[in-house]
């Protein structure tokens, strides 16, 4: 179980990476999850070079698998991230969506 | 006075429903004192390479189980690095007798995998992903398979080049009656089988297996007469950056590049004098960045000769990689790879190999990974 007071540690850092434009260096398709994920399979994973330069990790929603590219063009979104148990927090963090 | 490996045991590696983590461990340690003909009280320290033990077993304090197993009280230390867990024991072994003349010491690696479902041992395995990439989903066929793809697109490969090494491996496995698939399978199959992470398939990765290997290493001069010996040139170790994304190259593992210079300078041979290879191919990309990292393919020429098959048993070349089938076809025990790699060279070294055999083999070399490369560690054995 994922402590509180880590995704709450987390939470602080989240918003600094909100609201960017990337560039989409690889990506994969997760088809084999870990139990808190298993309920989004197949899900699409981007790795992004940010505007700022920074390299990050995260889901790419409201997408198929044919229309992803490397150099592909993302913004950077907040969208709950796992599944949680009763007793756990839902965590929200990065994920992207593709930039029109 | 040099650091010889003198014995090996390995028990078969699969899905060993019928064993523990202790039985698989007791096999590996009397099969490998039964092997050299040595008695526990010879032995003056052990070396344990284990990675899941806390998580999936919930036992620590291995070398208390060691303990209890062996009847002794000696030394028994427990190192975790992920996959490259046994390889890291191998090589603290090595400076462990480098700094200790007249010792004796085993080396052990061993695996419990199977005994949790595919969802949980997946889990488990991501703990060696950073944090942000387990908060992003990624598993750990997840970011291989970031770097596959990454490396497919720049030189302009296809899965069909990533194919190729799983053919090749378990065409390998085929001849090792101690690996967990010991047949062969054709391109076909391999592209056909589902995928775990595009563009990896289940057949580009290596397997959830249990097992154990063990190797006897000393320096005492009388016990390297006594029995086949080989003698460890090097075992070198480097690391890297946990996340893939603090790292500047993603078609290449900057720790095997490293690791496997400093392996080539302390033994002071040339890559030209390397016969036999085992190297870490969790995954068929893999072995593509081992034989262009440690070296031996110019970067970017792995995706071409993966496909050509130059490195077969069958192929007349003078390099021949994973005959043990690899991770892929031998099975991947996590903290048993590493020592099973040096184990399979130290049969070919010793003509043990049986139907495997490769002729006139002076030097083998050893490549096992943690991670997605934070850890590698690269040994060199010779006669």
């Amino acid at each position: 179980m994922k402590s509180p007071v880590s995704a709450w540690r987390k939470q602080k850092t989240v918003r600094n990476s909100l609201g960017m434009y990337g560039e989409i260096i690889s990506w994969t398709t997760i088809s084999v999850a870990p139990p808190r994920f298993s309920y989004l399979t197949p899900y699409v994973v981007v790795l992004v070079q940010l505007q700022d330069n920074r390299k990050v990790y995260g889901q790419l929603v409201d997408v198929e698998q044919k229309d992803v590219k490397i150099g592909q063009k993302v913004t950077s979104i907040l969208r709950k991230t796992a599944q949680a148990t009763a007793e756990e927090v839902v965590e929200y963090g990065l994920k992207f969506e593709l930039t029109d | 006075m040099k650091n010889n490996v003198i014995g090996y045991y390995s028990t078969k590696f699969g899905e060993l429903w019928e064993r523990s983590l202790d039985d698989l461990l007791r096999e590996a340690l009397h099969g490998v004192l039964a092997e050299t003909q040595l008695e526990a009280a010879q032995i003056d320290a052990i070396f344990l390479g284990n990675m899941l033990g806390g998580i999936v077993e919930r036992s620590l304090l291995l070398s208390a189980h060691i303990s209890e197993i062996l009847g002794t009280n000696i030394p028994v230390y427990r190192v975790e690095s992920a996959c490259a867990s046994g390889g890291m024991a191998f090589q603290m072994a090595n400076d462990y007798l480098k700094a200790n003349s007249g010792k004796t010491v085993i080396v052990i690696g061993a695996e419990k995998m199977t005994d949790v479902s595919p969802g949980e041992i997946t889990e488990a395995l991501s703990a060696a992903a950073s944090p942000e990439e387990q908060d992003a989903g990624l598993t750990f066929p997840g970011v291989y398979a970031l770097m596959a793809q990454y490396y497919l697109a720049k030189y302009g490969y296809t899965e069909e080049h990533l194919a190729s090494i799983a053919v090749k491996n378990h065409d390998h496995g085929a001849l090792n009656e101690k690996a967990h698939f010991q047949r062969a399978i054709d391109l076909n199959q391999v592209l056909g089988s589902q995928y775990v992470a595009f563009p990896l398939k289940v057949l580009d990765s290596s397997p959830i297996s249990d097992g154990a290997a063990a190797v006897i290493m000393t320096n005492v001069d009388t016990l390297i007469n006594n029995h086949k010996s080989v003698q460890v040139l090097a075992a070198e170790t480097a690391t890297d950056t946990i996340s893939l994304s603090k790292r500047e190259n993603l078609d290449e593992l900057k720790a095997t590049r490293i690791a496997g210079d400093k392996a080539f300078q302390t033994a002071g041979i040339a890559r030209s004098d390397v016969q036999v290879m085992e190297v870490h191919d969790c995954f068929s990309i893999a072995e593509i960045f081992a034989l262009e990292d440690l070296g031996f393919w110019t970067k970017g020429q792995g995706g071409k000769l993966a496909k050509e098959m130059s490195t077969h048993i069958n192929s007349g070349n003078n390099l021949i990689v994973n005959t043990s089938g690899g991770l892929k076809a031998a099975g991947h025990p996590v903290g048993g790879t590493g020592i099973k790699q040096i184990g399979e060279v130290y049969l070919q070294l010793t003509g043990q190999a049986n139907k495997r055999q490769v002729n006139n083999v002076k030097h083998g070399l050893t490549h096992n990974v943690g991670g997605s490369g934070g850890v590698a560690v690269v040994s060199i054995l010779g006669v």
